[in-house]
């Protein structure tokens, strides 16, 4: 009876353990997509990474809703940074049909969201709204008509279903909410999925995720902190008060790496396949990665048997920040096609070989 | 004691008005969000009808055309007048598999309007293949790759030459394993938005509506018998034009007009809601389409089953619909009762709940009273 009751507990203990130790980023990404986080507006999104992170973190949170927490002590100290906003707009003006003009919150394709529905998080709740197609979007346009105003955030306009500005702020908007677009889980196959805001929830969750199973003897004789920071997508501006308090040795910046997998694109550079690993983003227009350092993390992956891929392509990340106060800026990503659209692509796989990744390093890093 | 049974009864009868009324309301809307999420493309129109089939009253016989429209006849005196609306809407179909999985489109009928194809790039779509829906993405170049020329010319001359949809597999063969068939209708991902104002908003979603308010009122003439003989019709290829000189006709009413040949005839359809605050105003009641101005019977009787209950409505002068065309006789009289829409032909097109529930309530009143012949 006693051996039988000895078997029972080490089971249930060993299956916490394995529980603990399996990824979880994949859930958690599916959930926090779905937080409004528009630059500037990302308190949700801090909110729902406080309330995941295990008490014994102490985590600190500053007025621009920065998240971070330091564990260990001693040299080198790593820094692991990935952004919580997102694209978005701002509701700029109510007009006096109703109607909502917006200011843009990031580089998207203002044209991809023409005629599709976008949620207003209002203080009271999010509403729903349409981005108005343009005005005479079904007429036959003839050669000799003057060339057609391009279709811009700042003069489009989201419809609610009301037509007067005070029926609009019954409904709560009022200047300064945020808009997203409404957001679908495209399901392509198990663990291969698109959506918007892909960038950089997936970054937020792996670091999550890697939080969660984190062990305190991999961060021995070594600093390590965790951020999430805001405000990337509108200028790294998150990142820049983070290191005004903030001195890493290293600097992991976790953020999409804008893959070339796609039909519509040169393979010229940037092609590193969705599905086939981790990515270190060595070469981005914000930050070139010293060869050693490179070599580092490859050797470390090998050593672990993670797939990891080494490419360059375009964008910028928040790690750039950091390079001027002495730190080494080492971007890891995963392959995602069709960046800053609403079809933002990722596979499982990449993103949990990510979060392995991230462990990896925070275990082997000298 | 006479006066106080009146009263109560009267209020008895207005409280059972209002439950009746807002059953038939929360039934319409069930039946509109079903149909709503149902793809229906020229050719492929089997789902929707079947759908249609599986939610008219049990008993009734259907009758068929060979291209997929689906009708039901109410038996009454004299010759048929005939309601007829679209099973079809607009959208694509796969018209090849690259080697390296993406599908190409094309359409099975003219857009309705030159932007039509460029409400796909860089949005979810689902192809609907004979092993289930399949979902997928129409490619969109990263925007950080994209000079600002490149970005001009992307959104300039994004057609269907360089729309590629992903679902996510590496060669011709996975797609197939997907059940991905060349012609496979292709549609825009059916997301309903709720708006306030009791407006939705969806792809197709006029067409849904209609659709869903003829079985509604089917479903009402089979429990009380319509005043004269009724086929109530959902026509198949209406966006595919019949060949031949002159106005070029919907395929599927001409099909209807040959089939059943009745005496009057009440297209139900959509109709763009007007620029700046004109006529037709969404939220304002069904609109009755006058091509010409003269005062049919047809268009009397709608008058007075509209004045007489109450329902509100609206006129637009306008030409016939292409569904419209081949019923215009002098043996036979067609009208055109439309919902208003807002944003027709985008993949947000916007209906007001209260304009469904009035052409329900105006189709139905018509159909009970019949009118002059």
């Amino acid at each position: 009876m006693t051996k039988r009751l000895t078997v029972l507990i080490l089971a249930v203990f060993m299956s916490g353990a394995l529980a603990a130790d399996l990824s979880q980023a994949w859930d958690i990404l599916r959930e926090i997509l779905f937080v409004p986080g528009v630059s500037g507006h990302e308190g949700p999104v801090s909110d729902f990474i406080q309330q995941r992170l295990p008490a014994g973190f102490k985590t600190q949170r500053d007025g621009m809703h920065n998240v971070w927490f330091t564990v260990g002590s001693g040299k080198p100290h790593i820094l692991f940074v990935a952004h919580s906003d997102e694209l978005g707009w701002i509701v700029d003006k109510i007009t006096p049909e109703g109607r909502l003009r917006v200011k843009r919150g990031g580089g998207m394709l203002p044209e991809a969201a023409e005629a599709r529905p976008v949620l207003i998080h209002a203080a009271h709740g999010p509403v729903a709204g349409i981005v108005a197609p343009r005005l005479g979007y079904d007429v036959r346009r003839q050669p000799s008509d003057a060339p057609e105003a391009p279709f811009t955030a700042e003069n489009f306009d989201i419809f609610l279903g009301v037509s007067t500005e005070a029926e609009a702020r019954a409904l709560g908007v009022a200047e300064g909410d945020p808009i997203t677009p409404k957001k679908v889980l495209v399901d392509f196959a198990p663990g291969l999925m698109a959506s918007r805001a892909i960038d950089d929830r997936a970054g937020c969750a792996a670091l999550l995720d890697a939080a969660l199973r984190l062990k305190a003897a991999a961060f021995r004789g070594k600093t390590v902190t965790f951020a999430w920071d805001v405000q990337e997508e509108t200028g790294l501006f998150g990142a820049a008060e983070l290191a005004k308090t903030l001195k890493p040795d290293f600097v992991f910046a976790i953020d999409t790496f804008v893959s070339t997998d796609s039909p519509l694109e040169s393979k010229r550079f940037g092609y590193l396949p969705v599905g086939k690993g981790a990515v270190l983003r060595a070469v981005d227009s914000s930050n070139v990665t010293p060869r050693t350092e490179i070599s580092k993390v490859m050797a470390i992956a090998k050593k672990r048997g993670i797939p990891v891929q080494v490419g360059n392509s375009r964008g910028g990340n928040d790690g750039s920040v950091f390079l001027a106060g002495g730190a080494v800026d080492i971007p890891l990503s995963w392959p995602g096609s069709y960046a800053h659209s609403l079809i933002e692509k990722i596979d499982r796989r990449d993103l949990e070989a990510l979060t392995d990744l991230i462990l990896a390093i925070i275990s082997d890093w000298k | 004691m006479n006066d106080r049974i009146a009263k109560r009864t009267g209020l008895l009868l207005a409280i059972a008005c209002l439950a009746v009324g807002t059953l038939w309301a929360a039934d319409l809307k069930n039946l509109t969000k079903e149909l709503f999420v149902i793809p229906s493309t020229t050719g492929n129109e089997d789902l929707l009808a079947g759908k249609i089939r599986g939610l008219l009253p049990r008993g009734l016989a259907i009758e068929e055309d060979g291209l997929g429209t689906v009708a039901v006849r109410l038996r009454g005196p004299g010759a048929p007048t005939l309601l007829l609306a679209a099973l079809d809407g607009y959208g694509h179909m796969v018209s090849g598999i690259t080697a390296d999985g993406y599908l190409t489109l094309d359409r099975p009928a003219a857009p309705p309007h030159a932007r039509f194809d460029t409400y796909l790039l860089g949005q979810p779509v689902i192809i609907s293949t004979a092993s289930g829906p399949v979902q997928g993405v129409v490619s969109q170049p990263a925007m950080h790759l994209l000079t600002q020329e490149r970005r001009k010319a992307l959104v300039e001359n994004f057609s269907l030459e360089n729309a590629f949809v992903d679902i996510g597999v590496r060669s011709e063969r996975e797609a197939r394993e997907k059940g991905v068939e060349i012609l496979d209708p292709v549609t825009f991902w059916p997301a309903l938005t709720e708006l306030a104002g009791e407006e939705w908003s969806g792809p197709s979603l006029g067409l849904k509506a209609v659709a869903a308010v003829l079985i509604s009122v089917t479903e009402s003439l089979t429990k009380e018998s319509p005043s004269g003989q009724t086929i109530i019709a959902w026509a198949a290829q209406t966006k595919a034009a019949a060949r031949g000189r002159g106005a070029r006709p919907a395929l599927g009413a001409v099909r209807a007009k040959a089939k059943w040949d009745p005496g009057r005839t009440v297209v139900v359809g959509v109709i763009a809601v007007g620029k700046d605050g004109t006529a037709p105003v969404p939220g304002k009641g069904p609109v009755l389409v006058l091509a010409k101005d003269e005062p049919t019977a047809l268009r009397q009787s709608f008058e007075r089953a509209a004045t007489g209950a109450g329902i509100p409505y609206q006129f637009l002068a306008a030409a016939d619909s292409p569904l419209a065309i081949p019923f215009a006789s002098p043996q036979s009289e067609v009208l055109t009762v439309a919902l208003p829409v807002q944003f027709l032909n985008t993949p947000s097109e916007v209906v007001d709940l209260k304009d469904i529930q009035a052409l329900r309530d105006l189709l139905e009143r018509f159909l009970r009273m019949g009118g002059d012949r």
